[in-house]
């Protein structure tokens, strides 16, 4: 009897300590980007990197500053939410409120078939497609802009928006929409008045899921912004090309010597995506938490 | 101070001053009753009076719930299962139950029953004479004797519910614990499991939580009413039905209670 | 506004539908561009073949053997770890700081950037296990990175056996661990596979955590060990379309390369629905 009691209490040991496994990789993960971002440090001061304005990594006159490749990655997010908040907002309204039931069931994973293409695809497409397009249509030098990028970010990042907002809409107790409507007010009216305030934490927390997927996108970027890095002026960096902190690491990191300080920077560029993804994900959770207490 | 049953030969379940919190909230206050081998023993009382959760002392299923907190004493053929020695899962083997809602394993009808015994290490060969044993005694092998290998979820309501009596035999218990096990069937299915019962008396021991007076009256040989958490009244079933000690147990038999 | 409320709802309502008219536009120009110009670079060679001439002819053949092999070394290392850790979230773990750091420990490995795995799996299997630039170290990184899908769609697989299951398994004496194997992961199972195959097709996509950890631009031969570099259809595909020898001349190919990874990645996704929608109501009792 004994044994058994050990061999249950064995198995759920083991099982923890499996469990803990993820915490000790996300712990690894941060040990080993700030390890070798630390090195960088011994050339350029932190103050240097987070507010120099040329990403000179080979030249003679080596310099890093971030600024050219954060903006870069902050002005192609801030215009793929931009398109692709209002567009997913009202295509989950519609599913979730206006569809009938059988449309709605087709859309939901038409829709999601979005979430299943590889990002090198979408780069692909952006490419052959989207880059030609942009340079004829605004008569630009090259189609290969931050406009570009955010357009198939903004598509890509689609399906998460509706999903979630599709998700907490939908969760929304029918007997306020009742309420409303018995008050004489239009289906229309109770959407805006209601329902849309009620999921609002909900659809917030899709968008800042948005912004992190967003964020870290890297080859489709890679392959439809051009890749110059060069501070983006606003709103005119739009029409020109742009370089992501995610592209310079993927762009990069294959052609740098190991252990050089040009190595050293790109895992200290690393590392500021991951704190911004990380910090966009506490927030996004905790919405998520809030949103959850209220519903259920 | 045990309540009703005197001159009991042979006691397969004593309780005393048994106390149960849920977090802050006292679900059970000072039950102590003394349930006698081979007999039913029903459990009445409004819902919400503790009578599952008393049962679920019986085999330790609280022991599921967080924050809750027992005190007092249970013994099952005199050893006491809260004990520190105790197994669990030794102890739910001796003690079997059968649910509310029957609740067959997503199997066919012979793994159901095989899924005890099989886990409890018996003989392969001995599986098949343990299975239609089993089936037997629950009263539904003519029924399902030739389609033992479809699924259990293809059976009825009531075969299910038999099926899973059948289930809980295999394990061989001594004590079965029944929680409303008719609630969710029609009265035809309700009468066989209730001759069911009465007829596996001979052989166990068994206590059923009911909320259906005429079943408690029909079927059992002690009754215990509870309410609010508290056993008001234990005794054999006729006495407690023609004769009640307690006013309220009276107002719930005759029907003018909530 | 002047406007009647009659009114304002028509040209609101005409507004959601056009925005989802966009959005489904949006599916239907992706897909049907990559499936009219991929289509003719499709044949039985194509499949089968090495590239020829620096890649400008030829097949893909060492591509999609790659990628397979990524998907079985990322796979059998992320199913069972993801799957047990799982089990010990939603049938052990009760309310305590370990549960919630554990828990937030996955939120935010789901949300890290892909390079960022890259990144990590150079520092860690490349340089300071030594593994070098190999289907191995890429497989582990690739593991990582879908860890966190598995955990999660074994999570939801797992709330949705009814309790009912472990309580009366329970309740036969049976004991909580041989409970969990015997009921409660069998009924589970299709979930599981729903989020494996899920898993499949993002290991397949990912571009970003193999650049650094061993996949090739070319490589005349097949991999013969897991330390050996490879090749794999989303970096072909990238390698193609952007830095190729001839990227006009092989317009075809990338195409075609394109087509291929859409297929394996869109019929996984379309297998994880129907094992979804199939025993979606099985379950209830």
């Amino acid at each position: 009897m004994f044994s058994k009691n050990s061999k249950e209490k064995g198995i759920e040991s083991v099982l923890f300590f499996i469990s803990t496994l993820t915490v000790l990789i996300l712990f690894l993960i941060c040990i080993f980007l700030f390890r070798d971002s630390l090195l960088l440090f011994k050339e350029t001061s932190l103050l240097d990197f987070l507010t120099g304005k040329f990403w000179y990594p080979t030249s003679v006159n080596k310099q890093f500053g971030l600024l050219p490749l954060l903006l870069g990655s902050l002005l192609v997010t801030a215009g793929s939410i931009l398109f692709s908040v209002p567009l997913g907002i009202a295509s989950a309204i519609y599913i979730s409120e206006l569809a009938h039931p059988k449309v709605a069931d087709f859309l939901k994973p038409f829709i999601e078939i979005l979430a299943g293409i590889p990002s090198v695809v979408f780069g692909f497409f952006g490419l052959v497609v989207l880059v030609p397009f942009m340079q004829k249509t605004l008569n630009l030098p090259t189609g290969q802009t931050a406009l570009t990028g955010s357009i198939m970010l903004g598509i890509m990042a689609l399906p998460t928006i509706i999903t979630i907002s599709e998700d907490a809409i939908s969760s929304v107790p029918s007997t306020l929409r009742q309420g409303s409507l018995a008050l004489g007010a239009t289906q229309w009216q109770t959407i805006y008045k209601v329902i849309i305030p009620a999921s609002l934490s909900g659809i917030s927390a899709a968008v800042m899921l948005g912004i992190g997927r967003a964020i870290g996108e890297t080859m489709t970027l890679m392959m439809v912004t051009g890749n110059a890095a060069i501070i983006p002026s606003f709103p005119g960096g739009f029409f020109g090309p742009v370089r992501t902190m995610t592209a310079t690491i993927a762009l990069e990191m294959g052609e740098v010597p190991q252990g050089s300080a040009h190595f050293h920077a790109l895992f200290a560029v690393g590392s500021v995506l991951f704190i911004i993804t990380f910090i966009i994900n506490l927030i996004a959770d905790s919405i998520k938490k809030k949103y959850r207490f209220k519903v259920g | 101070m045990t309540k009703g049953v005197q001159n009991v030969s042979q006691v397969q379940i004593k309780v005393d001053n048994l106390n149960l919190w849920y977090g802050e909230k006292q679900a059970l206050k000072n039950i102590s009753m003394q349930i006698p081998k081979n007999s039913v023993t029903a459990l009445i009382g409004p819902s919400g009076c503790g009578k599952s959760t008393f049962l679920r002392c019986l085999n330790r299923m609280n022991d599921l719930v967080k924050n809750c907190r027992i005190e007092g004493k249970i013994s099952i053929e005199e050893k006491d299962i809260y004990g520190p020695d105790v197994d669990v899962v030794d102890l739910r083997k001796k003690v079997g139950m059968v649910f509310q809602k029957p609740n067959p394993f997503p199997m066919s009808i012979f793994d159901n029953v095989a899924y005890g015994p099989r886990i409890h290490g018996a003989d392969r060969k001995d599986l098949d004479s343990i299975v239609e044993q089993a089936l037997r005694s629950a009263a539904i092998w003519e029924e399902t004797s030739d389609r033992l290998k479809s699924p259990a979820l293809s059976l009825s309501g009531g075969q299910q519910q038999r099926l899973c009596i059948a289930r809980t035999l295999a394990v061989k218990p001594r004590t079965i614990l029944f929680d409303e096990p008719t609630s969710a069937l029609d009265p035809i299915s309700t009468a066989r499991i209730e001759d069911l019962i009465m007829d596996l008396k001979k052989d166990y021991t068994i206590v059923i939580v009911t909320h259906n007076m005429q079943q408690a009256a029909r079927i059992s040989d002690y009754t215990g009413f509870f309410l609010m958490g508290k056993l008001i009244e234990f005794g054999q079933t006729r006495q407690i039905f023609q004769n009640p000690q307690e006013q309220s147990t009276e107002d719930y038999i005759t029907g003018r209670f909530g | 506004m002047g406007l009647s409320s009659k009114t304002s709802e028509k040209i609101a309502f005409s507004l959601l539908i056009l925005a989802t008219l966009i959005v489904a536009g949006f599916v239907l120009i992706i897909l049907g561009y990559i499936i009219l110009n991929g289509y003719g670079a499709i044949n039985l060679e194509f499949i089968t073949q090495m590239p020829n001439r620096m890649m400008t002819e030829g097949g893909i053949y060492p591509a999609i053997v790659g990628t397979i092999y990524l998907i079985i070394g990322s796979m059998s290392v992320a199913l069972p770890i993801g799957v047990m850790a799982a089990i010990y979230l939603n049938e052990y773990a009760g309310e305590s700081r370990t549960t919630w750091l554990i828990e937030m420990a996955i939120n935010n490995l789901a949300g890290t950037p892909s390079v960022v795995f890259g990144l990590f799996g150079l520092a860690l299997f490349v340089k300071y296990f030594g593994f070098g630039p190999s289907i191995l170290s890429a497989s582990l990184t690739l593991a990582l990175l879908i860890l966190p899908v598995i955990i999660r769609s074994t999570e939801e697989a797992l709330i949705t056996v009814p309790k009912e299951y472990r309580e009366s398994s329970l309740a036969l004496g049976v004991s909580k661990w041989q409970t969990i194997r015997h009921v409660v992961l069998p009924a589970a199972i299709p979930g599981i596979i729903t989020g494996s195959v899920l898993s499949i097709g993002r290991v397949a996509g990912e571009t970003a955590p193999i650049l650094f950890t061993g996949a090739a631009y070319f490589l005349p031969r097949l991999p013969d060990s897991v330390y050996s570099q490879f090749m794999a259809l989303p970096y072909h595909l990238f390698v193609l379309a952007t830095a190729g020898t001839n990227i006009a001349k092989t317009r075809p190919i990338q195409y075609g390369t394109a087509l291929v990874l859409l297929i394996i990645v869109l019929s996984l996704n379309l297998v994880a629905v129907l094992i979804r929608r199939h025993y979606r109501n099985k379950l209830k009792i």
